[in-house]
């Protein structure tokens, strides 16, 4: 059997081509390519080198057309047993190839190839060529052919020339061949015949079959000659004699010859009836091969192959798609048959053969089942040749199975591309997903390629075969069959150099994670050239994440774009994930960048069994130009691999969709991730840095609510570029707290050159709590730093570029370099300080002393009084209670405070005073201002601070304020109350805002902490629930004095300035002595703006509490109406009542003066929040202070 | 007798393969079954052989390997129903109805809602199916 046989194979003469004394290898396969390509010579250009000596046998040569066809056999070969068979198996000629630089000695030379001439017995011709002989070889005599040293083109047309040389010889040896045949005496003979001495009988058989052998063997050589007429003309004759003779065998091989001699002579016609001509005798020829087997000579020889081969040639005559029927059908035949061959090589012969003509069919699995075949023949023959082949062989079925090498099948192809079709997958891969379900195959074919490459040596091919074994399906690895894999890549590595590549890459899986966003110190911000302002518009601004109108800009295209500075060392996250039951030791991984401008940073890490990790891989952009990452260089189990990302994703992706085995990140227990869209990553110039802290270290900054304090910013110029732009903006929450930034400092400074520095003060305030703040803080007990954490700081921002152009490049002004943006978090940390737990309003009232004047009431209504009043009132610094004024309605502020720090809290409260610009509603009340009394709150301690707010209540109890909009509210009596009281909160609300913005709580703690207290709202709270009684009159108001005169019953007080004027009249005087008649009056105002009837009655109390006017003890005695003086009060209009009380006993008596209103409104209704129609409306004056003296 | 019977997805991805035989030849079925492909390949692409059968499912042998016989069956989602037989000699007829069972129960599995298309069929009602066809087949 033999390789690569084909129906024409019949005509091909075989030439041997020999090295000969020591050429190199390499120089010998140069040589012999030049020599191949003369493989078919016409008989035309031969002519020349031809002469008849004697008749020529070939008497039909097609001189014009036809030609001779060789078949060099590199290195020789040995003979065969069939030579005589087959003509064309026999080694025809002998060429050997010398190289003279290399063997100076040309006779040795010669007599080295004499010897390799007598192998080759059947040769006709016999030459050795010597190429580059040197001058003094050329002239010495010699029977090599010697090329002179030229060029290529001479030499090559040197040698056609000794080729065709060598056709004609061999033409000429032909013709003598045949005429000795034709003459008879050549006994042909073939392994098939019986070795054992024929019978008589036999002899003559023997003798006639020579006649038909002889004739078949003459058809041979007319074939070998060229000339197929002639050829076929000889078969006919040997078939005659060989049926007639029952030589089966050689019946078959003459037949053989005939369709060879056929298509020789229609060369290049394929037409249907020469192809089923071609087929029928085919038939008839394996069909004859068959018959010629020989039960007895079955173990020795047998024509098995002949069959098998013929079948094989018919097989590639018909070798096309349209006929792949028939020919799977006769390589089918060929399988089988190659069963019950003797000769392993020959099985192996048939197997390639088959392999091949399937590939060639298109049936590219079948192919690489033959192929698999194949290389187990090989590795039956437990040689290191056998297992390279083996290997090789096995290495072609890897494309069919879908198990290449990925060095073999792509190289590097996807490496530039990986951005361009990010998404979606090549159809390869799809496909090669698909169909790598086939896992018990592939696994096989590895496992086999695996051993082949151990046993023949190739320490690479069994650690590539290793890894793909491992990657692809370590699901369906036993932990010890993993184990397994593990230690055979590791001892394939012991066995490679260091640092040898591999293109199939072993363990672990590496994903892109993520590109980490830049650190917000070292923001870069695109520079807008047109704006003088180019950072607008760069970052969101304002509250809202997504505004409409930033929606039309560039946001959308620089997300997609990563931009990294030349020396900046820039991150990017990948994960890795070991799916298997052993620790996989990366030695080293580094990201693998092509473009040649990026120097990435190796780093080595430990994946235990079973795990998966998220690492950071940093590298150095080190020139401009865009940077692409196809994946990860990674050097583990010894060698160095390139595992792309693009090939994990498409294996995640087939994952999912069911195609691949399992996710070996999912088996590993790593989150779940979406793909990664990788942007495209441009290099851009080196940048200015700034670096900033806040001196005195870059912690948070640790403030009491309210607290003001300075912060110093340190800006350092990290780069080598100057800072030439530089603007200062605020962002995030609170940014209210920062009260001032000096700008200018930082703006004097530029251009801020490399390494220098410069010093920015911030004064900060800190904010006030929020609520939910405060409960967390509360919760945990301790108030540390957490706040900080959530964002709750403002940022400053500072936006800086470096110069616009660069030095001496004019063209690339219109490109600006971008600018960068320094987020300096101003990390401060509020504490609660003091913490206000609540504000109460209280009343007090200090009984008035009646004297000749009336108390100071509000309905006291001089402007200028007023003012002048305040103002004098506003140089006092402490409450002073006028005894004689009385101050009933006395408020006070009452905050108490907590001190839940460590620290200790001095507070001290001031109300601001401030001309009133509301002239009406706010009466102004005493605001007297405590500045300097402190009050101390010690840690853990709750003080009371009281702001004391006399009196601001309105003037009139107008009807307006309770019942506005409910005249006809008849039927709704009970919420009228509400109605007028939502109705008048909001007029009062702006009176008591006034009110409270002037109430300022300042503290103070340790030297340099020093804060005000935000209590707006808790004050507000506090006054607004009993906002009616601080702010609305009562109806009616009383006061006594002592009377002047008895005489004047009934005088109105007509002006306040009358009633001034007698109060300074009566300052001095006015003690009252007991047992003497003391008249007094008693005055009472209605402050709204209807009639009020009364029925009035004055009450005087002993010290004890104890009426004294009445009852059986009374000592006092009265002249006039005490009780149930009934009055009409018109509206804001005084009357007075005039009696006299007669003290029996000296001492403190009070008097009090009360009413009950007849024929009550809804107004005073309202005001009284009386409930139901029936109830009688009180009202109540305050008590008065009478000092009766002795009459001693 | 049923030896093998496989279904490979439109994409030459197997969803299913089975072999009923005791001995352990599995790997061998799984290279009968790979290799049936190329025919079936070849008799999809080659436009002029599949002429007049166009809409016929049923492919016949694909192709006779040692002891066996290759039948196949091409739905028109291309999922192809292949089956290998040790019997040498079989009626069409009871391949045709073999393959209207096999057919039939590959539909019912794949209108599983819970089966993910081109995945592998791993629902047992359906093994148990094709056993039965399997074993009721000549």
């Amino acid at each position: 059997m033999e390789p690569d046989v084909s129906i024409e194979t019949s005509s091909m003469i075989r030439v041997a081509v020999v090295p000969i004394a020591g050429i190199p290898p390499q120089l010998f396969r140069d040589y012999a390519a030049m020599l191949l390509r003369h493989h078919t010579v016409s008989l035309s250009s031969i002519s020349s080198f031809y002469t008849e000596h004697q008749k020529s046998p070939f008497s039909n040569q097609p001189w014009e057309s036809g030609s001779l066809r060789f078949k060099f056999m590199l290195g020789g070969s040995p003979p065969s047993p069939w030579e005589d068979f087959q003509s064309n198996r026999k080694i025809l000629a002998l060429i050997g190839i010398c190289h003279c630089p290399s063997s100076p000695d040309l006779r040795s030379v010669a007599a080295q190839f004499a010897a390799a001439s007598k192998t080759y017995s059947s040769a006709l011709v016999y030459r050795c060529f010597a190429f580059c002989p040197g001058d003094s070889q050329l002239e010495e005599e010699s029977k090599l052919v010697l090329f002179p040293p030229a060029d290529r083109q001479t030499q090559e047309f040197h040698l056609q020339t000794m080729v065709q040389d060598i056709a004609a010889s061999l033409l000429m040896e032909f013709e003598k061949y045949v005429l000795q045949a034709e003459s008879g005496g050549t006994i042909l003979k073939t392994p098939l015949d019986s070795q054992a001495t024929l019978s008589s009988e036999e002899v003559i058989k023997a003798k006639k079959r020579r006649l038909g052998r002889a004739q078949k063997t003459i058809g041979d050589y007319c074939l070998l000659a060229g000339s197929p007429v002639d050829a076929n003309a000889h078969y006919s004759t040997a078939l005659e004699l060989a049926r007639l003779t029952g030589d089966f065998f050689w019946y078959a091989g003459a037949m053989e010859g005939s369709v060879c001699a056929l298509l020789i002579d229609r060369m290049g016609q394929k037409d249907p009836v020469l192809e089923e001509e071609v087929k029928y005798r085919y038939k008839s020829v394996i069909m004859h091969y068959k018959k010629s087997f020989i039960q007895e000579n079955a173990q020795r020889v047998s024509p098995l192959s002949f069959e098998l081969e013929a079948t094989l040639k018919l097989a590639r005559f018909l070798c096309r798609r349209e006929l792949a029927k028939e020919v799977v059908d006769l390589l089918t035949a060929a399988a089988d048959g190659a069963k019950s061959l003797i000769d392993a090589s020959d099985r192996l012969i048939v197997y390639v053969e088959i392999a091949r003509l399937f590939g060639l069919l298109g049936y590219q699995r079948k192919a690489a089942f033959f192929s698999r075949q194949v290389a187990q023949l090989y590795l039956q023959q437990d040689n290191k040749l056998a297992a390279i082949s083996a290997m090789q062989v096995l290495a072609m079925t890897t494309k069919a199975y879908r198990v290449q090498s990925r060095a073999s099948s792509e190289p590097f192809n996807d490496a530039g591309q990986t951005h361009v079709d990010g998404g979606k997958m090549h159809h390869h891969s799809i496909v090669s997903l698909f169909e790598s379900q086939w896992s018990t195959l592939q696994m096989v074919v590895l496992r086999e390629i695996l051993l082949s490459a151990v046993r023949s040596g190739d320490p690479l091919a069994a650690w590539s075969a290793a890894a793909r074994l491992l990657r692809s399906y370590y699901p369906l690895i036993t932990p010890a069959g993993q184990n397994g894999l593990a230690s055979a890549l590791a001892n394939s590595a012991e066995r490679l150099p260091l640092g040898t590549r591999c293109g199939d890459p072993a363990l672990p899986f590496i994903r892109l994670h993520s590109f980490p966003l830049r650190s917000s110190q070292m923001d870069i911000v695109k520079r807008n050239p047109a704006r003088e302002d180019w950072w607008v518009g760069s970052a969101p601004t304002g509250p809202f994440i997504y505004t409409p109108f930033s929606k039309g800009e560039s946001s959308h295209s620089n997300k997609q774009e990563l931009i990294w500075v030349v020396g900046e060392a820039v991150q990017v996250l990948v994960e890795l994930a070991n799916p298997c039951g052993f620790e996989v030791m990366v030695d080293s991984i580094y990201l693998s960048v092509h473009s040649e401008n990026f120097d990435a940073f190796p780093v080595s890490v430990n994946l235990p069994p079973n795990s998966s990790k998220v690492i950071t891989l940093s590298g150095i952009p080190t020139k401009e130009g865009p940077v692409a990452i196809p994946g990860c260089v990674v050097h583990c189990f010894g060698v160095i691999t390139e595992h792309f990302f693009k090939d994990v994703e498409n294996q995640l992706i087939g994952a999912t969709q069911g195609l691949v085995l399992s996710d070996p990140f999912r088996s590993c227990g790593a989150a779940k991730l979406k793909s990664v869209y990788v942007p495209n990553i441009s290099v851009v110039p080196p940048l200015p840095l700034l670096v900033s802290h806040v001196v005195g270290g870059d912690g948070s900054v640790i403030l009491y609510e309210g607290e003001i304090r300075d912060v110093w910013i340190s800006l350092a110029n990290a780069s080598t570029v100057p800072v030439e732009q530089a603007h200062i903006s605020l962002s995030g929450k609170n940014q209210d707290s920062v009260v001032s930034i000096d700008s200018e400092t930082l703006k004097s400074a530029l251009p801020l050159n490399p390494g220098a520095e410069v010093m920015i003060p911030v004064t900060l305030k800190a904010w006030q709590l929020g609520m939910m703040d405060l409960d967390a803080a509360g919760s945990k007990g301790v108030p540390t730093g957490k706040q900080v954490k959530d964002g709750s700081s403002p940022m400053l921002l500072i936006h800086y570029a470096g110069p616009v152009t660069k030095s001496g490049d004019a063209e690339t002004v219109s490109v600006l370099p971008p600018g960068r943006r320094l987020v300096i978090p101003l990390n401060v940390c509020v504490l609660r300080g003091l913490s206000f737990v609540k504000a109460r309003l209280l009343s007090m009232e200090i009984p008035a002393h009646v004297g000749e004047t009336y108390p100071k009431l509000v309905q006291v209504k001089s402007e200028g009084a007023e003012k002048l009043d305040s103002t004098e009132r506003q140089a006092d610094r402490f409450v002073k209670i006028d005894p004689y004024r009385g101050s009933w309605g006395l408020r006070f502020l009452e905050l108490e405070l907590s001190n839940r720090t460590d620290i200790i809290f001095e507070t001290s409260v001031s109300v601001d005073m401030e001309i009133p610009d509301d002239k009406e509603s706010l009466p102004l009340c005493n605001c007297a201002e405590f500045g300097s009394p402190k009050t101390r709150i010690d840690r853990d301690y709750t003080a009371r601070v009281l702001i004391p707010l006399e009196d601001f209540k309105l003037p009139v109890l107008d009807g307006s304020f309770l019942v506005k909009g409910s005249q006809t509210n008849g039927t709704a009596r009970g919420r009228t109350s509400s109605f007028s009281e939502k109705s008048i909160k909001a007029e009062l609300d702006a009176s008591i805002k006034n009110l409270i913005s002037r109430i300022k709580v300042r503290w103070q703690s340790g030297r340099n902490s020093s804060g005000e207290l935000n209590i707006k709202d808790a004050i507000q709270d506090a006054l607004q629930t009993s906002v009616m009684d601080v702010l609305l009159p009562d109806p009616l108001t009383f006061g006594f004095r002592l009377a002047k005169t008895s005489s004047d019953n009934s005088v109105k007080l007509d002006s306040p300035k009358n009633s001034d004027m007698e109060t300074n009249y009566h300052v001095s005087g006015g003690s009252i002595v007991a047992h003497e008649m003391t008249p007094m009056e008693v005055l009472v105002r209605n402050n709204t703006k209807e009639i009020i009837k009364i029925g009035l009655n004055v009450i005087c109390k002993d010290v004890a509490g104890e009426n004294c006017v009445e009852g059986d003890k009374a000592t006092v005695l009265w002249e006039g109406v005490l009780t149930g003086i009934s009055m009409e009060v018109p509206p804001l209009q005084e009357i007075r009542h005039i009696f006299s009380l007669y003290f029996l006993i000296p001492g403190e008596y009070t008097m009090l003066a009360a009413a009950v209103i007849d024929d009550a409104n809804e107004v005073l209704r309202a005001r009284a929040r009386a409930n139901s129609l029936d109830e009688p409306i009180f009202c109540r004056g305050p008590p008065f202070h009478v000092q009766v003296n002795g009459t001693s | 007798m049923i030896v093998c019977v496989a279904v490979v997805g439109h994409q030459n991805n197997p969803l299913y393969i089975q072999s009923f035989t005791e001995a352990d030849d599995a790997l061998k079925l799984h290279h009968i079954v790979h290799c049936s492909l190329d025919v079936v390949d070849e008799r999809v692409n080659n436009p002029k052989r599949s002429g007049p059968t166009l809409n016929e499912t049923y492919l016949g042998v694909l192709y006779p390997t040692e002891n066996y016989k290759v039948y196949g069956y091409l739905t028109n989602t291309k999922v192809k129903l292949i089956m290998v037989t040790t019997d040498l000699d079989v009626r069409d007829a009871d391949v045709r109805n073999f393959y209207r069972g096999f057919h039939a129960a590959y539909v019912n599995a794949v209108s599983n809602p819970f089966h993910v298309p081109g995945k592998k069929i791993t629902s047992k009602t359906f093994a148990e199916k094709v056993s039965t066809i399997v074993k009721s087949f000549g």
